[in-house]
């Protein structure tokens, strides 16, 4: 169902998920920057910051009336449903043998509030690998049971953004538990029947026919306008063909190998359980940190380092997100959010060396119809 | 495999410790009453656990028959020095089994090649102890074995076991002799020729170094063994086993998981290939 509301409807919804027990977490001004941080009230929202962003670069500037006025900053639902860092257990050793004396346990359900279409995805897509069936993981499951998703369509493209690209955005089409759009003077709400008990005591009103269309042009602007675009409507099968492609080359030429993008990226999942040991008590504690495939150790075992150079570890973050991934797990492993761009401290564009690796395959294969001259 | 079960341990007691080779050693480690080797299935691997220190992933080299379990480990790392010091009566962390192991059940009525390279050959131990069990079923078991140096051939107590078996032979080489080998020198794949394999009714079990399997692959291939009849197990980086943390990913697939042992058509768009 469609309704419309007033903008301060927003402070009643947080209040009313904090009062169901969800931990609501939404795009809220820290350090500079649009992160996802906890909300107590709608006051904590980013409201009318403007981020302008490009390769490598990240500023606020202008002041926009809009509540929902940034697009995304480094931060996604990653973080709190696969944090950077966790405790799987604490042991100790007890002379006969390792003991655990704990072992990970959660009792959050969060609420993402105001995250974007894009974001949504970004979970679908992380649940593929961290909810395999018979490989579910304990942790992701655990944070990401009882989960919801209030989604603010886009109703402006950010300067890196694709996800029309993608099929992820700019608004979303499925899997939300409310999704919003943001009119100039109120709200359009589709809250699926479900959903309806969060809205208890706000003040809603059936969305008039104009009122909806006023939301679709405001969405279909934003897709006419996004930052940028992936050249072909289906690459992966072709990519393949792209592995030797010298474009590889050229793209890494730049990367620090810094594992920026790995870190932004809403669906990338690698990470590494180390041992912490605590003098004082002899216990250990085994935690999972995230990882990244453009570390160089990442693939080093005692029968060699497969990956020695930085274009093959380059050429593997983006082959996976655009090739392996849609025959893993049947989905593309990039959602168009554009965050690797963005926190790139070289400003290295995924979209040029996927579309650079399309149009050289183009450009082989023409040479080979064209046949030898003679 | 339950969820809670990928990162639980089970104690692992050592009651032996069997010294292969200078730098590898294997473990014979009691799992108590409620495991046994039986749920390990041949070509699968376990995490083995040293307390605050790490894990690595180790092939099980005991066979479903046997009453205690059994891993190689050769001294590399800081992990698998510590398992080549362990005393009987230590204990270790033991987590798994993961991955698919060989198809066993595809060698009915096979003449099976066993091929492997130095410390390849614990995954394999398990399949010729059952094949060696049950002669009547598979025509046939060649052993095909190599090391770097006499000295780095392990399992030798075994071979008079496996030479005396009914339909088995066992075949060796080494790159480098010493002066009492008497035996083949040379890479795996010089015992191809005289080994008497049946091209035609052959199915291949093959593990090792990349380089090995790579060769013994394309031998196999031009003696005429179809290219699915090609098992390999491939190794890599592990941290979680369970196809979670990308370290093992080979092109689309997780070696953790959906390996270690691949056929071949599976995999090779993806292996040999420089930079995967």
């Amino acid at each position: 169902m469609h309704f419309a509301a007033a903008k301060g409807s927003l402070n009643g919804l947080i209040l009313n998920l904090q009062r169901q027990g969800f931990t609501v977490v939404g795009p809220s001004l820290a350090e500079g920057v649009v992160r996802l941080k906890e909300l107590k009230g709608a006051g904590d929202l980013a409201s009318g910051v403007v981020d302008i962003q490009g390769p490598g670069s990240y500023v606020l500037g202008g002041e926009s009336a809009s509540v929902f006025a940034s697009v995304n900053g480094p931060d996604s639902p990653k973080m709190y449903l696969h944090p950077g860092e966790v405790e799987l257990s604490r042991l100790v050793d007890k002379g006969s043998g390792v003991e655990p004396v704990s072992v990970f346990r959660s009792d959050k359900k969060y609420a993402f509030f105001g995250i974007r279409p894009c974001d949504l995805r970004g979970v679908e897509v992380m649940d593929r690998t961290m909810l395999m069936p018979g490989f579910e993981d304990p942790i992701y499951s655990a944070l990401r049971h009882d989960s919801i998703f209030i989604v603010a369509n886009c109703t402006r493209a950010g300067e890196n953004c694709f996800c029309a690209s993608m099929g992820t955005g700019p608004a979303a089409e499925s899997g939300y538990d409310v999704a919003l759009t943001e009119l100039p003077q109120k709200l359009l709400y589709d809250i699926p029947e479900r959903s309806m008990g969060l809205f208890q005591g706000i003040e809603l009103r059936p969305a008039t026919e104009e009122e909806l269309h006023e939301g679709e042009e405001m969405v279909r602007r934003t897709r006419e306008r996004m930052g940028r675009t992936i050249s072909a409507k289906d690459p992966a099968r072709r990519m393949y063909a792209a592995l030797d492609s010298r474009v590889w080359e050229k793209a890494a030429e730049r990367c620090l190998a810094c594992a920026n993008c790995t870190m932004v990226c809403p669906t990338c999942f690698c990470n590494t359980i180390v041992d912490r040991t605590d003098l004082r008590d002899a216990s250990v504690s085994r935690v999972r940190v995230w990882d990244s495939c453009l570390s160089k150790d990442f693939v080093y075992s005692a029968g060699g380092n497969p990956r020695q150079d930085r274009i093959s570890r380059y050429r593997q973050f983006v082959m996976h997100k655009f090739a392996y991934w849609p025959d893993e797990f049947g989905t593309y492993g990039c959602v168009g959010c554009g965050r690797c761009i963005t926190w790139c401290p070289v400003g290295i564009d995924i979209t040029d060396t996927v579309n650079g690796v399309l149009k050289d395959l183009h450009d082989s294969a023409n040479k080979l119809e064209a046949g030898p001259v003679v | 495999m339950s969820r809670l079960a990928l990162h639980a341990f089970s104690r692992g007691t050592v009651r032996q410790v069997r010294r292969e080779t200078p730098d590898t050693f294997t473990l014979v480690l009691d799992l108590g009453e409620r495991r046994t080797p039986a749920d390990f299935m041949p070509g699968q691997f376990n995490m083995l656990y040293v307390f605050g220190v790490g894990e690595v992933p180790i092939s099980v080299a005991s066979s479903r028959r046997e009453k205690l379990l059994m891993h190689t480990v050769r001294s590399v790392g800081t992990v698998t020095s510590l398992l080549t010091k362990l005393s009987v009566g230590e204990s270790i962390g033991v987590r798994g089994p993961f991955g698919r192991g060989w198809p066993v059940a595809e060698a009915d009525g096979k003449q099976l090649l066993i091929i492997a390279g130095g410390l390849g050959l614990p995954p394999l131990r398990p399949v010729i102890e059952e094949a060696i069990a049950k002669p009547g079923r598979i025509a046939g078991v060649k052993i095909l074995y190599g090391a770097r140096t006499p000295d780095d051939l392990i399992y030798t107590h075994e071979y008079p076991t496996w030479q005396g078996a009914d339909g088995c032979d066992l075949h060796l080489t080494v790159d480098r002799g010493n002066g009492a080998w008497r035996g083949n020198v040379g890479v795996v794949t010089t015992l191809f020729p005289k080994a008497g394999i049946d091209p035609g009714n052959a199915i291949a079990f093959i593990c090792g170094p990349e380089l090995m399997l790579k060769f013994s692959i394309l031998e196999l291939l031009k003696m005429g063994v179809p290219a699915e009849k090609i098992f390999i197990s491939l190794e890599r980086n592990m941290s979680c086993a369970s196809g979670t943390c990308g370290h093992c990913q080979l092109g689309p697939l997780f070696i953790c998981r959906d390996g270690p042992v691949f056929s071949y058509p599976r995999v090779k768009d993806f292996f040999p290939k420089e930079g995967i």
